[in-house]
């Protein structure tokens, strides 16, 4: 263990090494918009969807939202890749107020970052509950648009000034042993119930603890028809924003 | 006697050039000191809010297992280290004393499934690995400008001007060899 933790710990370094040397030498694939799909994984609804949603918080809110999708980052690391993509783009306006979504496909890896103006709006751990919740259930089941669109859609809510309902619990083994529990008392209950003379029925528990959870979400518009081309639109929410590296990101 | 106005024109002139040369040279350096202060500052930034998160992130996983009081307290030191620091060079080294102890505290969480999936423990974790990617950030801006800083002051001839000045080379914000890398545990 102690002489794997010290082999890591040199690969980390020299990785580390690698990768800052060849910040410099990375080229970035040109923007196209709103949704940068260049691992072609984004069906044509959820691309409407986001691209609907850039245009709308771009003349709305001066917000500035960038979905990408690349093949894999190598030979940098996501966060690096997405931190030094955000800075060369310059996502978001003159205020910082960029959003960054990136999702490499061979790392499983999935990087959300707010420029500067939105790190108030947005902290690091909203953007990974919203990634936990909204994104990671889809990207399990490499379902990449509709996770990518569900996020967008809930960090757009959040920055229009919706509250994000946080789930309690993530764990699926405890919900289930939550269930059980509920199951054993439901069962005891019963048989005591029986042994009441007949006529008063035991009382059954009121709900268990419920676990609905409200997710605001936009109401999803009629489909839209034909796709629509990259380059036709002005491609707006690129204005010279800035980031430093914050955000949450998640493998799946 | 013409001559000699001719002469002392010409010396003149090259006196203002050799002067505004200098004059340029030394506003030169002035800016570059600038940033470098100035991106430190960025640095010193991260390292507070950094710092600012870790009673939090303690009293979360306190809540869990409270018994790793040895753990707690070497975080606890380790941030008022940093926070006591007053140069950039200590600020550096506390820091990654800080980078140790921490890491030994989310090592905890590997053994406390409970507080692995504790919402509030996985949105600090999310603000602690955002502050961390933050100062790696600062950290190459700063260590960008410290370049461009050295490698002026070296050059002939505003190395003589920076000697004059009295001003030296700066250390760099080297990257700590991960001591951070939690062993990630898949299930």
């Amino acid at each position: 263990m102690s002489f794997n933790r010290s082999m890591v710990r040199t690969s980390v370094f020299l990785i580390l090494l690698l990768s800052v040397s060849s910040l410099a030498a990375a080229a970035f694939p040109a923007k196209q918009g709103f949704v940068n799909d260049y691992a072609n994984v984004i069906d044509q609804k959820s691309r409407a969807e986001m691209q609907l949603l850039g245009e709308k918080l771009w003349t709305e809110q001066g917000i500035g939202l960038a979905v990408v999708t690349v093949a894999t980052t190598a030979p940098m690391d996501p966060k690096e890749y997405t931190t030094a993509l955000f800075n060369e783009w310059g996502v978001g306006g003159p205020e910082d107020s960029g959003l960054l979504m990136l999702l490499a496909v061979s790392e499983g890896a999935i990087e959300v970052e707010p420029g500067y103006g939105l790190e108030g709006a947005l902290p690091d751990g909203l953007v990974g509950a919203v990634i936990d919740q909204e994104g990671l259930p889809h990207f399990k089941k490499q379902s990449y648009g509709p996770g990518l669109s569900a996020m967008a859609v809930a960090y757009a809510n959040i920055l229009a000034g919706e509250e994000f309902e946080i789930v309690e619990e993530r764990d699926e083994a405890r919900g289930w042993f939550v269930s059980f529990v509920i199951f054993i008392l439901i069962f005891m209950m019963m048989r005591r119930g029986r042994r009441y003379p007949p006529g008063g029925s035991g009382g059954y528990g009121g709900g268990g603890p419920g676990r609905t959870v409200i997710v605001p979400r936009m109401p999803r518009g009629g489909g839209f028809g034909g796709g629509i081309g990259g380059g036709s639109r002005p491609s707006g929410g690129f204005g010279g924003g800035r980031s430093g590296g914050g955000g949450a990101g998640r493998r799946f | 006697m013409k001559k000699g106005v001719i002469v002392l024109i010409v010396i003149a002139v090259i006196a203002v050039a050799l002067v505004s040369g200098v004059i340029g040279r030394y506003n030169q350096l002035v800016a570059l000191e600038e940033t470098v202060d100035g991106r430190w500052a960025q640095v010193e930034n991260q390292l507070q809010r950094r710092a600012d998160l870790i009673p939090n992130l303690v009293n979360t996983v306190r809540g869990y297992a409270s018994h790793e009081e040895q753990v707690f307290a070497d975080v606890a030191e380790a941030r008022s280290r940093l926070l006591g620091a007053q140069t950039p060079e200590a600020q550096i080294q506390a820091n990654q004393g800080l980078d140790t102890a921490l890491g030994r505290l989310l090592a905890i969480s590997e053994a406390y499934p409970e507080l692995k999936a504790d919402t509030s423990f996985i949105r600090l974790q999310d603000e602690l690995a955002g502050t961390e990617n933050r100062i790696a950030t600062e950290r190459m801006r700063f260590n960008e400008s410290v370049q461009t800083w050295n490698t002026t002051i070296r050059q002939f001839p505003t190395n003589l001007l920076a000697n004059l000045m009295g001003r030296q080379a700066k250390p760099f914000f080297e990257a700590a060899p991960s001591a951070m890398e939690v062993p990630r545990v898949e299930f």
